[in-house]
């Protein structure tokens, strides 16, 4: 089961434009709200007691769009209008469940592909500053 | 006497305000680039958004620019455009077990779930000045990276896994102390609400994560020197990036990016108070947007000063620790000094000049060997 969220929102962005900018011309389209910046609080818990507090805010940009009649909404960390039209179009794309479902579900794959290759790699290059100290009197 | 405001000047703030400018941009250098400042100057961005309290790496680095360096400015910036923004949402309670780790290291045990990962720290290095930075070039740096990617076996990598946590093991063993039955456990929002003492711990943790680093330092640091009641050791320090999730307009709980956080458990034993009764450790807990080790570490040692019986010592007093290490609000007070004062201190000067002539007088009379002179009026 793919998040689609996630790869929508961690993605490369002109990859992402592209293929929006290639399903725009089959939908009826209108943007009901214009991407626009927010923000959101963000509760965190102490990791010991559990105890919630509330961390800082973060910027967000959000936006609405209806295709066909089917809005989707869509959301993302940051400045990124153009990244967030791209969710919220998709969103509505996939709840149309049309013929052009599969071809999005392709994308998504390749692209959830692309994002945790990106993501195992820095991992890796994280895991070689792993270090196993010797006690002093040890060899 | 109240303070007594002044008017005009708009003028020269106006002039000031371009000679700023016409110091940052008379040397004829290339404009610093947005991305330039969020990429190299990473930490600096880090500490903007952890003092400013908004996760906005972009706008942080912009207010970089604009203040110059100046971070408290920068962070300054940051907080009154939040303002300028709706909050329409409160996200899912972030959660630090999902993160993926960037650095996880423990002072306390040598061996944890997954092993010591030093991450990108400067730790265990000597400061010594690189001046081959003088010359660096983009070629130098995509040098560097090609060199760096060369590392990896990428036939060979690791899976991305997640970690259990130290204090999970000590949990488990029964070693650390239970919260206390009395503690105000309410969720407070002190950017909602202004906070008042004794403070519940939400309210003190979330002032400290958006505190000034080096005022959090310098009474965590008084703490350990023994003005406080707690020198702990770091169970677990981690950096790294944890999933942010909202719930949508439709009632959907989305993902909407990653934000990178450090995250600190501070160990330490807790005083016995009774005869016979157990040692058990006690937990100071600080976390905060961004790589900064030392404001995390200094936020855990708070957090359990500030549960100290006794509130005697500066670190141990919630109104001293929480209301001094707001750099915002320091640094606008402390700068308010530079503001006209002119009717306050001329009136402080009147009664100073009147007390100076009237003791003046005294000593003339109550010293008849003296030649009587005229006071003199400045």
């Amino acid at each position: 089961m793919i998040d689609v969220d996630f790869i929508l929102c961690e993605c490369n962005l002109e990859a992402l434009k592209s293929f929006v900018e290639s399903l725009e011309g089959i939908y009826q389209t209108l943007v009901s709200r214009d991407p626009s910046l927010c923000t959101v609080m963000i509760p965190a818990e102490d990791s010991v007691e559990g105890q919630p507090f509330y961390l800082g805010e973060a910027l967000v940009t959000e936006c609405e769009v209806v295709l066909q009649g089917q809005v989707g909404f869509g959301i993302c960390l940051g400045d990124e209008p153009v990244r967030c039209y791209c969710i919220a179009f998709l969103d509505a794309a996939l709840q149309l469940n049309d013929a052009h479902y599969d071809r999005i579900m392709q994308f998504l794959k390749e692209q959830d592909a692309l994002v945790t290759q990106a993501h195992v790699v820095e991992y890796n290059h994280i895991q070689r500053t792993k270090v196993d100290f010797k006690l002093m009197e040890q060899d | 006497m109240g303070y007594v405001a002044v008017k005009g000047g708009s003028d020269a703030i106006h002039h000031a305000g371009e000679l700023v400018e016409f110091y940052r941009v008379k040397e004829g250098t290339t404009p610093l680039e947005v991305a330039q400042i969020s990429a190299q100057l990473r930490l600096a961005v880090d500490k903007v958004i952890g003092e400013g309290g908004l996760y906005a790496p972009e706008y942080a680095a912009i207010a970089l620019k604009q203040a110059e360096g100046e971070v408290f400015e920068a962070a300054f910036i940051l907080r009154a455009f939040i303002t300028t923004l709706e909050r329409r949402y409160y996200a899912e309670p972030i959660q630090t077990r999902e993160m993926f780790i960037r650095r996880k290291i423990s002072a306390s045990f040598r061996e944890i779930p997954g092993g010591q990962v030093l991450g990108p720290t400067r730790d265990y290095t000597q400061r010594i000045m690189d001046t081959a930075k003088v010359n660096e070039t983009l070629e130098d740096m995509k040098a560097f990276l090609q060199k760096f990617e060369s590392r990896l076996d990428k036939n060979h990598l690791q899976e991305v896994t997640t970690y259990a946590k130290v204090i999970d093991l000590l949990k488990r063993e029964g070693l650390l102390q239970s919260v206390a039955g009395d503690e105000d456990r309410t969720l407070k929002d002190i950017t909602r609400e202004a906070i008042r003492f004794p403070a519940p711990r939400s309210a003190r943790l979330q002032m400290m994560s958006r505190a000034e680093t080096g005022g959090l330092m310098a009474l965590g640091y008084s703490s350990m020197r023994g003005f406080g009641s707690d020198h702990p050791t770091v169970a677990e320090l981690r950096y790294g990036t944890v999933p942010l999730r909202i719930k949508d307009p439709g009632g959907r709980i989305r993902y909407v990016g990653k934000i990178a956080v450090t995250e600190a458990e501070m160990i330490s034993m807790k005083k016995q108070s009774k005869k016979g009764e157990a040692p058990l450790y006690g937990i100071g807990y600080g976390l905060c947007f961004g790589q900064n080790d030392t404001k995390a570490i200094c936020m855990g040692i708070l957090d359990r000063t500030m549960r100290a019986p006794d509130p005697s010592s500066p670190p141990n007093d919630q109104e001293f620790v929480l209301y001094h290490t707001e750099g915002i609000e320091s640094m606008g007070f402390t700068n308010h000094l530079k503001l006209p004062h002119y009717v306050t201190f001329q009136a402080g000067l009147n009664n100073v000049r009147a007390a100076v002539k009237r003791s003046t007088q005294n000593v003339v009379t109550s010293a008849p060997t003296v030649t009587t002179q005229p006071a003199v009026t400045p």
